[in-house]
This record gives C-alpha cells, structure tokens and sequence, in this order.
C-alpha cells in the first residue's frame, strides 16, 4: 500500500491508534482452505470457521504468525463482511464457499469477536487510573481558588464602561464629566477634546470591565499613544479605588503595560502578553490621560491565541469588572494524546515537576492575597489557628470531598509547624495539598456520592464540583441517574461547559493546532494572517451558533448552507456582505456549501500552500466525519508537485499517485470524499476549473456497509453523512473519549451503542455531551439500572 | 531521641536546601579575586548645607552635625564638595535632579509636569549603575545572578521621573524593589520554596503509599512511578544542601507595614537584604533609595509632623524648619552609617580586611539645597574601600559636572570610559580624586 506523507502532528497522532484498533477496511485476506462449498451447511458458520479459516486466523481471530497475524475485527457491517467474504475467501479460492455459506461464516465472526461491540465484550478497554490533564490541573487550580472569591456576572459584551475627566494640573482628574460605554479603544483626539465640556489640552479617560477570554493561551496587548495610559490585565483593585488621582501610588496592582510617561514626543507602542484560560473572564482596565502634548490618541489592540493584532472591541469587552482568575501559567509536557484524545496516564518526571513548580505558584496566589480570598487579617490575634480553619476549607474543595480528622492531620496540623511563621504553614499546606495524589488522581476516591460528584465535574467542565454539586453529594442525592440528570442539567449553563465543549470541537475538527496554516503569498496574495484569524472564528461562530441553539442539532453541523462572515471574510470570499458587519450567517447560492464539509477554514486546513489536497481532506473526512478507521500508510510518499505531467488536474494527479491495488484499499474511499470538493480551491472558494479545465467532482464512494453512493459535490456527502450510522456513531464515540478521557467501553460493551441509539433520537448535541457524563458519573450498578 | 524521618527532614535536613533543579544560587568568590561593590543611596531634597560639609578641606578635617553618624569611619571616609548636577532641558529642577542624577543626561520631552518648566519623560541614557553592572557582568570572574540590586526604602508604587534614577537605557527605567518581603523573595524565594516543598514531600510520599495499597497490584504502576520522583526530589532537595548560601537568609520580622512609619524598620531591613545579598555575592551593584524627588516623608519617629519637602522648601531665616532639615539628614546618615556597619562587622568572604573595605557607599542627593532647588554642590559622600580611593579625606571641588565623578568611578572599577552622559558634561574626564 502506498499513502501520502502525513502534513500535519494530527495525521501523525492518530496512528497508534490505528496500530491498536486495527481495522480491515478492505485489504485483509480471509484465508480459508480445504472443503467444497457444497459440504459445509449454512447456518453452522463456527464449524466453518473452525475448519476453513481458524488455521490462518487464529481459533478467536487472534492472527497467525507467519500466516495472517493481525487480529480480526473492523468497522464492516455484516452485509458487507459477508460479501467481501464470498468475493475473496478462501484466499485465491473464493468460488469455495457460497453466498449462504459466507453469510454463515461471517455472522459468527461478527458475533464472536469482528464487531467492536464484540471485541469491547471480548477485551474491555480498563478504566485506567488517571490523573488530571494539564486543562484539568489548570481549570481545577482557577476553581479552586476562585471558590473563595465572590462570583461576579461578566455581562455581555457590549463594550467598556468610560468615564471621561477634565484634568487640572498634570493627570490630576478634576471632574467627571460624562460616561458612557465605548465599544472599541481607538481615538484620535488630533489637537481637540474628546467631548463636550473637556478642554483639549489636559484630560483623562479610564476605562473598565472585562475580558472575555476564549481560548486558553497566550494574550498579547498593544497601546499605541503619544501619551499616557496604564494597562492592567486581570488584577486586583483595592477598594476604594475611587480613580480620582491616577498618579497616586493608590494602584498597587502590577500593571501589564506601564507607558504612563509620555517619552520623546512620538506615538509609542508597547506591547506585553499574558497568559489566560479560555471561557473565562478577566478584569481590564485602561487608564489615560494627556497632559500638554500636541496631540491626543490612543488605540487598544490585541491578538487573541490563533489570533491577528486587532482592535480591542465588543463583544470580546463587557463593562462589568469580574475578580481575578488565579491563572497558573508554569507550562505543562504534553499530555498523552495517543489515543486520539489527550489523558492523563503517563507519569513522567517532568510533569511532577511541572506540578510541584505548579503548586509553589498556586500558593504564592493564595499567600499574597489571602485577604481577597476571605483569609483572616495579618493582625487576627488567633491567625495561624484561622489560618489553619482556611487550609483545611481548601483542602477540602481541593480533594472533592470532606476532610476527615485523619487527613486534617497530615494536611494541616502537621504542616503548620511552630518554626515557622503561620503564613509559611498556610504555603506549606496549599502545596502539599496540591501534589498529594487526593487532588491529582480525582478518580482515585472510593466509590460514594463524592466520587460521583468528582467525576461529573470533570466530566462537564474538567475542574471541582462546585458548592451546589457537592450539596447534592453531601445530601446523598447523586445516586439515581435521574438525580445525576438534574445536577448535569444545570452544570450545561456554567460557561466552563461552553468553554469545554468549544475545545471538543476543536479538537474534533482539528483546528486546535492549526498554527501553520500559511498560503503561497503569489497564488493566495489576500489571504493574510487577518483572515485567517476571522476564519477561525467564523468556524467557532458556526459551531457555537449549531451545538447552543435549541435543536442543537448534529446534522446542521454537516448541511448548513450558509458560513458566518464578518465583511472581511465576505469581501475575500466575494459573498453578499453580513448584516451588522460583524460575524453572522451568510448564504450562499443553494446546493454548493454543506456545513464544515465547506468551511473555507477546514477547506485552506486541509490543502497545499498553492493547490487544495483531496488526500488530506478525503483523509480528515474518512477519520472524522464519516466515522471510518484507515490504517496508517505502510509507506509514506511525499506529494512532489513537479513530478507530475503539468498539464494534470490535481484529481488526475491523485488518482496517478494512488492507483495501485494497494494505495486503492484505503484511497476508494479517501478520494472520492476528496474529489467532491474539488470545487474548492486551496482557500475554499468556489471554483469551476483547476488547470485551465473543468473541475470534475464526480465518483462512486463506497460506504462501511458495502454500498455505493454517487458523490458530485459536498452536499452528497452532507446528506449521506447525516443519515449515516457510522458517522454518528464516530461522532459519538469522538465526543465521549474526548469528554471523559477515557474508552467507552471502559464503562460496559453497550455504552456507544446505548448512546448512539439515543443520539440518533434528535441527533441533540448537547443531549449527548450530557449523558456521556451521566453514564460515566454514576457508580456502576446504577449505571446497569440505567436506561439510556 | 527517635526522631521521625519526618521531623529529620522537616527541622534538620531541608531547612537550608536548595532545589537543584531550580537555577543555580551565586557561585562563591574564587578566593584571592578581590571583589568590588559599590552602593548608590539617594535622599530628597537637598541637605543643609552649612551643617552638612567640613569646614576644612584635605585629611584633617571635622564631621559637621548631619554626617557625624560617620565617626566611627571617619578614616574611610571621602566628601566631595563642589559637584554639580549641570544638566539642563526639560523636567523640572526635582525631576532632573533625580533621573540625570546617576544618568548625567538630559530627559525626553514628555506628559509630566513638575511645579515649574516643561513637561518631560524619561532620561535619554544608562546611568552609571547599570553600565557597572553591565560591566562586570560581561565578565565571568565579576559576573553575579543578579548583576545589580535596586532596593528602596518607601519608594511610592508608581514608575515617573521623580520615582526613578536608575536606567538600563534611554526611556528605560529600572523599578527599586521596595518592599522587603519581595525582595526576600527575589533574593531567596526560590530557596525557601525548596524548604517548603522538602516539608510536604514526605507527606506526600506517604500518601502515595497508602493509596496505593487500595489498589489492585496490577493497577498500582503508575502510583509507584510517581512515588519513585517524589523520592528522587527529597533526594536532591537534600543533596542540594551541599550548595547552599555562605551566609544563610536574615530572618526578617514579619508583618512590617511598608508604609511612611515603617520606614525605621524598612531600612534596617532592606539593608539587611542588601548585605546578606552581598555576601553571598548575589550582586556587586546596588542602589539604595529612600522615598523619592520630593519625597515628603514624615519622620514622626523623630518627632517631625510636616512632610520633608514641604520643609525643605522653607526660608534658611526659618531656624526651626532648618533644625527638623538636619534631624532629617541626619537620619539619612545614621542609615549610612548602619548599613556601613554591617559591612564592616562581615569579614570579607575568601579575601582580606571587611566587606567594609571592598565595597563603597556613594550617598548623594537630587539636589544642593532644597529651598533654592539648586542643583551646586551636591552631596557625595564616599564611604568604604570598594573604589581604591585614598579616603579620610575632604576634597573641594570648583563646580565641576558630576559626570567627570561617574567616570572616575567607572575607572576605579577598571571601565575606561571617555565620556558619560551628556558628551559636553563629560569634558575633562575623569575627576582628579
């Protein structure tokens, strides 16, 4: 077999776990030998096995050395296996064994150990002891300290709240003249004020709320002024902080640009990044003022994780100020993404150094503001024993669970030692509290309502249950999947599920390490890191506007016909201009865009710098969309654009490429999914020619259950996905491993089908997202008395 | 005594570790390499002046009332009279007095407004500090972690040209760490972070040991790896031992208000710090400042109400003001004199005589004479032997630009410059001393 060297670190990741799932799409031999087709009766399929085909195969399918040694089991349908066995089995011998005969055979195969429900019964995956991925240390560590301060709404994203001052003397505010909320920080004041009753020479502007964060990564800021203005990124504000003279030392929060003194008479920018978790919100503030410098102006610019430098502006700012987010920025090793989803199994010594580096932060957070997080004051004349009431709080939230005496002992009676001051026993304690295997390991509790508590909430938002979740744990009222039901119900409106499931889909759809996207500059000359930056989010868009709708609807994901544009993207992809200019629906001419099976961004993801690749697309779509295993190719062959007759179309090159018996085991079905969106060039605009002649969409794709769908474009394939089994079920099976970081079948052989069965109710995404963690959050027997 | 292994690692073994695997701690002097350091302390507004120099120029010479704190290194001792801060421009007379104080250059036009003159911004160099640093960091024999400290004693929370003297570079002002709990953490945070972290680990491990056992022998694997580097890190915190500090952290009182009336205790911390840091060859590099340009302390301790710079605006006729000038000063100097102290009660790590003696205290001042914000015969006053300069003296100089004072300094430290600072200012070279 021949195959494409893979493009990108995603092709490459899933290959283990094809090595382990191993899958006969079409190329494996059923090797039989011996008897006449005539002697063997149809409905004895374990005796035909037996003798005809347990010789190559192994007695239970295992594999034979030196025979035919991979294990038998895959993704065909019984129709299908059934066929494919009449076609090819015995090996060089088929007209051996007749249509019923084959029928026979492969019914007990399917049973026995073929189908993955078989092979889940036969090897169940072990629920494996895991400790917390690196989002869930993260996400874990904000909630855990965030749980001591007050919540606060961020509002919505219509801007920052601005309350303009006429100075007197030099920055000192001397009047309030007006309010109002600005929605993105760009002014030019030229020599003039910046309203009605300011004076132009001397003025200063502060702007508050927050910021709403993403995606989790690194946030970058720019001021450019010729004047004054301090940046502060989620910081504390003492109170009090009436802003009434901002160059009072009253500020002591650290700013992240500091460029309050105008320097040079020249317009200056300073930038400075930080680092943030998505799905949260984050307090900003800008301070301004001019002071006697010829000209007044400032612009607030930022570039997001994925993102391009742009102007700061709604809906990303709201004008309400939130508390800060204890963000632990000391960086992880990579989780183990082997299985195609990131877990949390391999212990290495890096990653206990990452968590002890991890945990010496967290404790400096809680340390320095203790008196934010509802800590006694330094002068509390009883402070290390309050100190002590406070550890023994976070202890408790940190291990998901009451703290017995026992362990109020070793956390912290012990650690509050008389040799050292208590603030130092507070320090100790967080950190032991944080390495010791109560927090790291949160599966690794005994099996009570607590534990279903732990999980759930790991499960919904990859952090701690919350006070009401542990209420319920404490009142013994996680116990029937109903009572699991109604807590994960709620649990789906915290803005950590949005942000949890926004990173499935992600992932999903592999956009989550797409940094690289990049166009040849000649061929592609507009396609800049601005639009790809607003592809992105057009994708985003789509995906949020689809799962948080109310059908929450699976298929639309696949057959929408429109794309979400803001005028930048509709401009470059020539489509009718959004209402309201930023992101919203676009249509486009019917019948030639299916949902993501033509998003401009998955489309450019899924090509060459100057032409489009109907292999990584056909590849991406096999995988998952369609729900369908490949197995990775035994050689890699690198797509060298020059070796081929210039005078080809890039689907006349494919098929040149794959066309050998070998390639075309896995390429039947990765290049007509490619071919029908050949349509799309290689930044996913519509096209009707490649190389000067007609672009050719059409050809036979054969489906997992043997047949044979005719595809002419992208809306062929929407349609067969949405009513295709195997889709739906990849899709749930993708949405569970990701979700709860382990196998389904780590919770009993039926779990995919059950979930399948009732996805296919409604196709209801968000359904789905909910069950998968009630099944995995209930204790075993009530997960049997479950009816899912 | 049976003692746990436990309380073994908790009150014996871990107290002074350093964690290996966090960035080394300061190598120590290679010993006969004699080691030179050098302190810049700043005060406000300008000093009394008749009260403040000796009478008399040459060795024999009599301490005035505001340096007699400095009797008892009166033969280490050097006083300048007669430097200038010449340089002109934009900022007012407290703005350039403190940022073209250690830079000898003029500040960029900028939004800040003093009392009087245009607006201005930041300085436009390096002041001699930072290009000491850089100097002596260049090289591997005279390299530190830190290269440079910059401490402050109740320096307000906010970075304008009053706030700052010290620059790496043109429009780039270095902030003075200005609270002791930070600069203990700077210094040693990562240490005791170690000391922390030993005290946990043990519990940690036991844990580990515990849990495991409820698992199924087949499902413990992954447990007992992470026991394995729970244990390899208790391993090295100990091993660490081996390189820990010459001169183990000061014990710092804790809870001390960084406020105006903890300013007494600030001090005597923060210079605590700075000699510790010192001796463990942490830095060669320091400046030293209390408050700011127009810092308006009150000294209540001293039994002064009013805010220093509003008293250094008064009248020479009004007697009363002028005596609370000198108390002032005065206090200034006995934190000269402390700090000094502390030098000279150390004995100089792998060379001879005291720290004392290889390191030189340089206190000046933003201004002359705070009522006049003249910027003539600013104080310098040189203390200890770090620069190789015959002391015990009292020089007088004709109104020479203290840039020709910064070159003279960077020669002692064997940096030949040419010029510093403002080229013109520079003319002359290096002060005769």
């Amino acid at each position: 077999m021949k195959g494409i060297a893979p493009k990108s670190a995603a092709y490459k990741a899933v290959v283990p776990l094809m090595k382990i799932l191993a899958a006969i799409l079409t190329g494996g031999a059923l090797a039989l030998s011996g008897l006449h087709a005539e002697e063997v009766r149809a409905d004895d399929g374990a005796a035909i096995y037996k003798r005809l085909c347990a010789d190559c195969h192994g007695g239970k399918g295992e594999g034979v050395a030196k025979k035919y040694d991979e294990p038998l089991f895959g993704e065909r349908s019984l129709v299908s296996l059934a066929k494919y066995i009449d076609k090819t089995m015995p090996e060089d011998e088929p007209e051996k064994l007749d249509a019923a005969g084959s029928e026979a055979v492969a019914r007990y195969i399917y049973g026995a150990f073929y189908s993955p429900e078989a092979r889940a019964r036969n090897h169940p995956p072990k629920h494996e002891l895991a400790r917390l991925t690196n989002r869930q240390f993260q996400e874990s560590v904000a909630d855990l300290i965030g749980s001591f301060r007050q919540s606060v709404a961020p509002g919505t994203g219509t801007g920052l709240k601005a309350e303009y001052f006429q100075s007197n003397g030099m920055n000192k505010k001397e009047k309030r003249i007006f309010e109002r909320e600005d929605k993105v920080l760009d002014f030019d004041f030229a020599e003039g004020s910046p309203g009605e009753g300011i004076k132009p020479d001397q003025f200063s502007i502060a702007w508050n709320g927050s910021l709403l964060a993403q995606e989790t990564g690194f946030y970058e800021f720019k001021i450019v002024t010729p004047n004054g203005a301090r940046l502060y990124v989620n910081a504390d504000f003492r109170s009090g902080d009436t802003n009434a003279r901002d160059d009072s030392d009253a500020k002591r929060e650290n700013t992240l640009i500091d460029a309050w003194v105008s320097s040079g008479d020249t317009v200056r920018e300073e930038t400075a990044k930080i680092f943030l978790l998505g799905g949260r919100a984050y307090s900003i503030r800008l301070d301004y003022f001019k002071y006697k410098d010829k000209r007044g102006s400032v612009r607030l610019e930022w570039k997001p994780p994925h993102g391009a430098w742009s102007l700061l502006r709604a809906p990303h700012i709201t004008p309400v100020t939130v508390p800060r987010v204890a963000v632990i920025t000391t960086p992880f090793p990579a989780d183990d993404g082997s299985l195609g989803f990131e877990r949390g199994t391999s212990i290495s010594k890096e990653w206990h150094a990452a968590t002890t580096t991890a945990a010496i932060e967290a404790a400096n957070e809680v340390v320095s503001r203790l008196s934010r997080l509802g800590g006694p004051a330094k002068e509390a004349p009883d402070l290390a024993e309050r100190l002590k009431d406070w550890a023994a709080v976070f202890a408790h939230r940190a291990f998901r669970r009451p703290l017995t005496p026992e362990l109020r002992e070793i956390y912290v009676n012990r650690v509050f030692t008389p040799d050292v001051a208590p603030e130092i026993g507070l320090k100790r304690s967080v950190i032991a509290v944080l390495k010791s295997p109560r927090f790291l390991y949160p599966e690794f509790t005994e099996g009570d309502d607590f534990a279903t508590a732990a999980r759930l909430a790991l499960g919904m938002w990859d952090s701690l249950p919350d006070a009401a979740l542990l209420a319920a744990a404490e009142k013994g009222e996680l116990r029937t999947p109903e009572q699991v039901r109604a807590q994960a119900a709620r649990m789906m409106n915290d803005p950590r599920t949005k942000a949890k499931l926004a990173t499935f889909f992600n992932h999903w759809l592999g956009t989550g390490e797409a940094d690289s996207l990049a166009k040849d500059a000649k061929a592609y000359p507009d396609f800049n890191a601005g639009i790809i930056a607003d592809l992105r989010r057009s994708l985003d868009r789509f995906v949020e506007h689809v799962v948080w709708s109310e059908k929450s609807d699976y298929r639309e994901l696949l057959l929408a016909d429109y794309v979400f544009m803001n005028e930048r993207l509709a401009k470059f992809y020539g489509a009718p201009a959004p209402e309201g200019g930023d992101f919203n629906p676009v249509k486009f001419e019917a019948g030639k865009h299916a949902g993501i099976f033509t998003h401009p961004f998955l489309l450019s993801l899924h090509s060459y710098s100057k032409s489009t690749s109907p292999i990584h697309r056909g590849v991406f779509l096999t995988r998952s969309i369609m729900g369908r295993m490949l197995k990775p190719p035994p050689q890699a062959i690198e797509f060298k654009d020059d070796r081929f007759d210039p005078s080809l179309t890039m689907r006349e090159k494919v098929t040149e490429i794959t066309n050998k018996t070998s390639c075309m085991s896995c390429h039947v079905t990765i290049n007509p999914l490619g071919f029908a969106l050949e349509n799309f060039d290689a930044v996913g605009r519509f096209r009707t020619t490649d190389n000067s002649k007609p672009v050719n969409p059409v050809s036979d794709y054969i489906t997992s259950d043997g047949d044979i769908v005719k595809l002419s474009g992208p809306r062929d394939i929407a349609t067969h996905a949405a009513g295709n089994d195997s889709a739906r079920r990849g899709f749930v099976r993708h949405l569970f491993q990701y979700t709860i970081k382990q196998a389904p079948a780590a919770f009993g052989p039926e779990t995919l089908l059950n979930l399948d069965a009732q996805f296919a109710n409604g196709f209801h995404i968000r359904n789905l997202y909910m069950e998968s963690n009630i099944v995995a959050a209930l204790p075993k027997q009530a997960k049997t008395s479950a009816k899912l | 005594m049976i003692i746990s292994r436990r309380e073994f690692l908790r009150h014996a073994g871990i107290s002074a570790a350093v964690l290996p695997f966090l960035p080394a701690m300061p190598s120590l002097a290679a010993p006969g390499a004699k080691a030179q350091r050098i302190i810049f302390m700043f005060s406000p507004n300008g000093v009394v002046q008749p009260d403040f120099w000796p009478d008399e120029a040459g060795a024999d010479f009599k301490l005035k009332r505001i340096l007699a704190p400095l009797e008892p290194f009166k033969n280490r001792t050097l006083t300048l009279k007669g430097i200038s801060n010449k340089v002109r421009g934009d900022g007012d007379g407290h703005m350039r007095g403190m940022s073209c104080l250690l830079t000898g250059i003029e500040l960029f036009p900028g939004n800040i407004q003093g009392g009087s003159d245009r607006p201005a911004g930041w300085a436009s160099g390096i002041s001699i500090d930072q290009e000491l640093k850089n100097f002596l960091q260049k090289n591997p024999a005279t390299a530190t972690r830190f290269g440079s400290l910059e401490v402050g004693i109740n320096v307000p929370h906010r970075a304008d040209p009053w706030t700052r003297w010290s620059y790496a570079g043109p429009n780039q002002p270095v902030a003075p760490v200005s609270d002791p709990y930070e600069l203990f953490e700077k210094l040693y945070g990562e240490m005791k972070d170690g000391e922390n972290l030993g005290s946990v680990l043990d519990e940690v491990s036991g844990e580990l040991a515990a849990l495991s056992k409820k698992l199924p022998a087949d499902e413990r694997a992954a447990l007992e790896k992470h026991t394995t580097f729970v244990r390899e890190m208790e391993r090295e915190i100990q091993a660490g031992r081996a390189n820990k500090l010459r001169f183990p952290a000061p014990k710092l009182e804790q809870g001390v208000p960084t406020d105006n009336d903890g300013m007494p205790k600030v001090s005597a911390m923060q210079s605590d710090l700075l000699v510790n840091a010192f001796a463990n060859d942490l830095a060669r590099v320091a400046t030293f400042d209390f408050t700011n340009s127009v810092g308006q302390c009150r000294m209540r301790w001293l039994g002064i109400d009013e805010g220093h710079h509003g008293l250094s605006h008064e009248p020479d006729s009004n007697t009363a003001a002028q005596e609370k000038l000198v108390k002032i000063n005065t206090w200034f100097c006995e934190q000269l004199a402390a700090l000094a102290k502390k030098l000279d009660s150390i004995p100089e790590p792998g060379g001879s005589g005291t720290m004392l003696d290889n390191t030189t205290i340089i206190w000046t001042n933003e201004l002359g004479k705070g009522n006049s914000h003249s910027h003539d015969n600013i104080p310098f006053v040189c203390v200890g032997g770090g620069l190789g300069l015959e002391s015990g003296r009292a020089l007088k100089y004709d109104n020479v630009p203290h840039n020709r004072l910064w070159l003279r300094i960077a020669q002692a430290f064997g940096h030949d410059l040419k010029t510093f600072g403002n080229k013109d200012l520079s003319s002359g070279g290096a002060l005769a001393i």
